[in-house]
């Protein structure tokens, strides 16, 4: 249940609604009119109380557009309580030329809570056509675990893509895709044998794919998978299965159906 | 006519020493990923190694274990810094072989370069308050043989780069003259990451490319494959 919602300027959230009788609350984010822009700076906070159950999406893709001599950011905090569920589930960033885009994500889980969070990222798009004329994306991700007073890191997750500095393309870095993809799953659950279950179903698209286990923290692990592809909808489609699978074993819920579009 | 100056810098040997590949920390068994890039035929010849191990210095070793290296170097604490990397290191075989090679050498240098500072490291590990990383247990001990931060940065690039190339010349296999013109190319990398280290903030540790990190976790799925990470 809902219990407290708050926000100003230009960052909205629309009225809490639930797509099932699972008792899960899904908030969405709407993006701000058009895009961010330079200098433009989105903070969220969210607590998701002990046993609650939330799901976080926006209502469009993130567009940054161009952000001359600044960048735009985003500074999102996430708690979780006991036994609480969260699934981050945003639509795909999108860079425009010059764009230069700083997304910090700090998340604290307790060893009880159940999170998934999943992100696309194109290659942008300029009226050229061409692609990866952005300046500079970074999207970094801290989870942290907390109990008893006592917290400790479990993953951090930085991708940062430079287009003018980097061969982004090449061997070694894009290994010749445009788009990346990622899921993290944080649960006391997250099993080696789970990540190979993930591996083999994200083998079924067309899409370079590794699934690998983070770090455990406090009886905790976390399992990362990380796909790169030429396609949005190649990659919603894996995130979407990969995620609808989650949901199923962990929750008995069926796979989300958004509706945006 | 005064003498021509012979005597080493006092820690040049035991730098040596530390970054002789026959120091048996175990790097022969560790592709870091590259022998997923074999397997795709993208890694094939001497040509198409030398792309790969320039990806590989300039993010990997330049984002992770030099920026690792160079925090220490400038006072950060050693236990958070330990689980720092054990958070960055996606890839489990990576967080593996980091902690594996960290581990053997934190056991030799105990034996041949004793300091109160290794067997404070060393205590963490064993009381299970950190992991033991390969470059902190390196910079650990070349921080305590006095080396400059430059220095022990560009030898331990260096050293890595030299262990991931002739694992490479046996994987491919690549000739031993081969091997020699790799590494010598590489050397421009490895100056270019050192200072590169000097220039990123804290913002930047970790990143590293999804190319290098999906080839890193797929190659725990390979089937026929020589090294262990």
């Amino acid at each position: 249940m809902a219990v407290h919602q708050f926000h100003q300027g230009a960052l909205r959230i629309l009225r809490p609604h639930y797509l099932d009788d699972s008792g899960q609350v899904c908030y969405v984010v709407v993006n701000p009119g058009g895009a961010y822009l330079g200098a433009d700076l989105y903070v969220m906070d969210v607590e998701v109380a002990d046993g609650a159950k939330l799901l976080l999406t926006t209502q469009s893709a993130t567009k940054i557009y161009r952000t001359p001599g600044s960048f735009a950011e985003q500074r999102m905090r996430l708690r979780l309580g006991e036994r609480s569920q969260l699934e981050l589930a945003p639509d795909q960033v999108i860079a425009y030329r010059e764009a230069s885009y700083r997304q910090n994500t700090h998340i604290t889980v307790h060893p009880t809570s159940s999170l998934v969070m999943s992100e696309v990222i194109t290659p942008g798009w300029s009226p050229d056509g061409a692609s990866f004329r952005y300046e500079e994306l970074r999207l970094r991700t801290e989870i942290h675990v907390e109990s008893g007073g006592n917290s400790g890191l479990l993953a951090l997750d930085n991708l940062l893509i430079r287009p003018p500095q980097h061969y982004v393309t090449g061997m070694g870095f894009m290994d010749g895709f445009s788009h990346v993809g990622s899921l993290i799953a944080v649960d006391g659950r997250v099993d080696q044998e789970l990540a190979d279950e993930l591996h083999a179903l994200a083998g079924g698209h067309d899409a370079y794919t590794g699934v690998s286990l983070t770090a455990t923290v406090d009886g905790i692990s976390g399992l990362v998978l990380r796909s790169l592809s030429n396609s949005t909808g190649e990659l919603n489609r894996l995130l979407g299965t990969c995620s609808a699978l989650l949901r199923q074993r962990w929750h008995g819920t069926a796979p989300l159906n958004l509706r945006k579009y | 006519m005064p003498n021509t100056p012979t005597s080493p810098a006092p820690y040049q040997l035991a730098l040596q020493q530390l970054c002789d590949s026959a120091l048996p920390t175990g790097a022969f068994a560790h592709s870091l990923g590259f022998e997923s890039y074999i397997d795709r035929g993208l890694v094939r010849d001497e040509q198409s190694f030398g792309v790969w191990l320039s990806a590989f210095v300039g993010q990997q070793l330049t984002y992770s274990d030099a920026l690792a290296i160079r925090f220490l170097y400038e006072g950060d604490a050693l236990p958070e810094l330990d689980s720092l990397l054990s958070a960055q290191l996606l890839p489990r075989q990576l967080r593996e072989a980091s902690i594996k090679m960290g581990g053997r050498l934190l056991e030799i240098a105990a034996e041949i370069f004793p300091s109160p500072d290794l067997a404070a490291y060393r205590e963490l590990v064993s009381s299970g308050r950190a992991a033991g990383h390969q470059p902190l247990a390196f910079a650990v001990v070349a921080r305590s043989l006095g080396v400059p931060l430059a220095e022990t940065l560009a030898a331990y690039l260096f050293a890595a780069v030299t262990s991931l190339t002739q694992n490479a010349v046996r994987a491919i296999p690549l000739g031993q003259n081969a091997g020699q013109r790799l590494l010598r190319k590489a050397a421009d990398d490895v100056a270019a990451a050192a200072c590169r280290a000097g220039q990123l903030d804290r913002s930047d540790f970790g990143a590293v490319s999804p190319g290098l990190e999906i080839s890193q976790m797929r190659h725990e799925r390979q089937r026929a494959r020589m090294f262990m990470s």
